[in-house]
Order: structure tokens, then sequence, then C-alpha cells
């Protein structure tokens, strides 16, 4: 009985929640008060169709949110900086945000790897150490 | 030095080449150091007289932010920040860009916190003329560096405020130091690494000279979607006076003028947008809507017409806009 009630409950609660979440996710992009074109809209006009754009920038824009907040950011702060992202450096963050490079300049120190930024610093190929000039 | 007759070599090759592997080695290794110094040359600037830019530059008192730890990316957006008037320091925007994981800071949001500070970054073009003309117009320049080799990377963000020419020298606002002179040849081999990346800071109204049109008009939309379309109005106006004939120019600035409630400004502007491509259906449906609030019925009219004639995004919306403003009157 029990497990009947949940077979057709639970498939409604699921189509809820989604149709209740779309509001927000629709509202996102910020529209005129008129109806005129936006600027942003129109530079991106060029491309795809624009609904299946729409859909796949807000789920990267999550996707980014998530990863900021596996790589450490404080939660309060992770919404602010994805909505300060463009469209295009949102979607270049959520498939390559390993492999970009983060500017921290500070070496993991191997020898090896030592000797030879050594050399070429006096070379003048590189600058890690100080005290080569 | 043994030199082994011409007959001999010819009937004994395999001992003939010993030797010459020895010197061939010998070469092939000052070669590949030859190379590898060829990296570190300084870089070939195309005539400074052309460019028009001074040999000698140096910004005075760009503010200067010590970095600690990891922090390079926030103290070089601390420096550019205030020196275009921002009052903020490191503590304050490392929470805006700091990746505690990865301790360091991405590109995209050191655009990003710009934008939050009410700047508009600007990426410019990749090559050092651009960074140099750049500088040339007093506008400090954050550029990225991997002061190491792709192997080990050190990935460093500095601040350029100066060079000079005859010196082959560039000067840099980096880690702990300010005012560094460091070889432009070096400079070069380290920024490479990053393909050249360097951005600006500057306030709305403000266009940087090493920039193409294509590229500081999406920097201004993007800003303007983090801080609204008013707020960039200044910098709309800038890049349709820089570059009179770039129709998205004028779009951008229609709308920004619309937004400050310059109607008839704004349909000037997408007037001038449908005058430099024709093709653009936004800004003539732009113009349609504008024209229609300023009750110029008959060109308004005209104007959504040719928006809903052109095939595309946005010639549904036209005709739909078109048929509510303007209904057909029944046969």
């Amino acid at each position: 009985m029990m497990k009947k009630l949940a077979r057709v409950i639970s498939p409604l609660l699921i189509a809820f929640l989604v149709l209740g979440s779309l509001p927000a996710v629709a509202s996102v992009p910020a529209t005129q008060a008129n109806d005129l074109v936006s600027t942003q809209d129109a530079l991106s006009a060029s491309q795809v169709a624009s609904d299946r754009e729409r859909i796949n920038e807000l789920l990267a824009r999550e996707d980014v949110q998530q990863q900021l907040l596996l790589q450490g950011v404080q939660p309060a702060d992770v919404k602010a900086r994805v909505a300060a992202l463009s469209d295009e450096e949102v979607s270049q963050m959520a498939n390559q945000l390993d492999e970009m490079p983060a500017g921290a300049s500070v070496v993991g120190a191997l020898f090896a790897v030592f000797v030879i930024l050594l050399v070429t610093d006096i070379l003048g190929l590189t600058n890690v150490y100080p005290f080569v000039r | 030095m043994f030199i082994p007759s011409y007959v001999d070599r010819m009937t004994r090759p395999f001992q003939w080449h010993l030797p010459n592997a020895r010197t061939a080695g010998v070469l092939l290794c000052v070669l590949s150091l030859l190379l590898l110094a060829g990296c570190a040359s300084t870089p070939r600037i195309s005539s400074p007289e052309r460019l028009g830019i001074p040999q000698q530059a140096s910004i005075a008192d760009v503010p200067f932010f010590g970095q600690r730890d990891y922090q390079c990316g926030p103290a070089a957006l601390a420096m550019v920040l205030n020196d275009s008037g921002v009052e903020i320091d490191v503590d304050a925007l490392i929470p805006q860009l700091f990746l505690p994981n990865r301790q360091g800071s991405v590109q995209p949001e050191m655009l990003a916190t710009v934008r939050r500070q009410g700047r508009v970054p600007f990426v410019l073009d990749n090559d050092i003329e651009s960074l140099l003309e750049t500088l040339a117009a007093d506008q400090p320049v954050v550029v990225m560096q991997n002061l190491s080799l792709p192997i080990a990377p050190l990935w460093h963000y500095a601040v350029a405020t100066g060079y000079d020419l005859d010196q082959e020298m560039i000067r840099l606002h980096t880690g702990f130091k300010p005012n560094q002179d460091m070889a432009l040849s070096t400079f070069n081999a380290t920024w490479a690494r990053s393909d050249r990346w360097a951005m600006v800071a500057l306030p709305p109204g403000e266009i940087p000279p090493g920039i193409s049109a294509q590229a500081a008009l999406s920097a201004i939309s993007n800003a303007e979607r983090v801080q609204g379309a008013v707020e960039l109005q200044p910098s709309w106006e800038a890049l349709v006076e820089r570059w009179p004939g770039l129709a998205m120019g004028w779009f951008g600035l229609g709308n920004a003028r619309y937004a400050s409630d310059d109607r008839a400004g704004a349909a000037n502007a997408f007037r001038f947008a449908t005058l430099h491509d024709p093709e653009l259906a936004a800004a003539w449906l732009n113009l349609g809507l504008t024209l229609h609030g300023l009750g110029e019925e008959q060109e308004a009219r005209t104007a959504l017409e040719q928006a809903a004639a052109l095939p595309g995004k946005w010639q549904e919306t036209a005709e739909t806009k078109l048929a509510a403003l303007f209904p057909k009157e029944a046969p």
C-alpha cells in the first residue's frame, strides 16, 4: 500500500519541485523593463539558438559554483563571484578550471628542477630565483 | 688533428663516422643552447616611431601592495584598482578571487573582480606593442608570467609600470618589490608562456590603446552585464568615438541611452547602427520600438518592417511586435 502510494507521489513530487525551481531559473537573465533587445543578447545572437544556449549557460554557472566550493571558496562568496563572470568565462571555467594557470608564485621545490631553473635563470629564460641577476 | 685520406674515408665508411659523431654531438649541444638563448632574445618591436610611443615611459605613483604567501593576484589587482581610483586593499579582494585549494587566482576571476569594483577590465591584444602602447598611455598593466618552465610552472601576476627601450628593460611592481627593472628579453620569455596575457582595469569611459574593436566591445558588454547600462554609458560613447563604423558599438550606446531615459538619443544611436550595418535586425527592432515610444509612428513602422524582413533570431519577435503595434486593417 505504502509502496503504491510512494510510486504515485514521488513522480508528482519531482515534477512539482522541478516546476517550482523553473521560474527562478528563467528569471536569471536580466531583461530590460521594456522589450528592447539587450546588447548581450544581440552579441550572442550570432551563435546558436538562444533557448538551448541559455539553459546550457545556466547549468554551466551552477557547475562553476560547485567547482568553486570544491576549491575551498566560502559558500557566502560563491554566488557573487560566478555572477561577475561573462558567459564565455563561465564556460571556460566549467570545462577547464583544473588546467587553468593559477597565479600563485611559489614553485614546487624539486632538486633536479632547482638546478635546471638555476641554469635557465642565468640564461635569462626564467626568473625564479631573485639572487640570479 | 688527424686527417684521414680521402680514399680511406670512401673505403671505410664506418670508422670514418666515429670521430665525426663527437663533433656532431658538440655542435648539437651548442646549437640547442643557442636556440634556447634565442628564445630569450629581446622581442622585436616594430618601430616605436610608427607606434607613436616614446623610447621610455614610466608611470609615476602606481600604488604598491606587497604580496603575502600566494596572493600575487589580489595584490596585482589592488595596485591597478587603486591607481584607477578605487580604494580597496588586498584583504578585501582575497575572498573575491582567491582559490584556497589551488593557492592561486585564475584569469577569468581577475576580470570578474575588476567588474565587481565598478571598473572595466580589458584584456589587451597578445603582443609586446600593445603592452608598451598602453604603458605609454599611463595605464598600468597586469601581466601574467610563468617565471619557471612549463615542466614546473610558477604562475605569477605582476603589474607593469614602465619601460625603457634604450636599456631594453621593463619596470614591474612584482612580488615584494616595487619598480623592479627586468630585462625585456627575460620578461618576454616568461610572459610568452601565458600567451602574453595582459589586462588593464579602467574607469567607464576609458579604452586602452592596445586593443581591437571586437575585444573592446565584448569587454564593455561583459562589464555592463554586471554593472548595468547606465554605469557603462561613457564607455559606449568612447567606443563609438574611437570606432565610428562599429555598428554593435552604436547598438550598445542606444541601449545605454535608453536605460538612462534618453529616448531621442537612443533612437539616434540605433539609427547609426542600422546605417553601418543594415543587416543588424536587432538594431532595426530596437529602433522601431524606441520610435514607437516617441510617437514617431511612420518611421517606427518602417524600422519594424525592416527587422521583420531579415531572417534570423529576431525575425519572429519583430513580426509579433509589428502585428501588435500596427494591426493590419481588415481588407
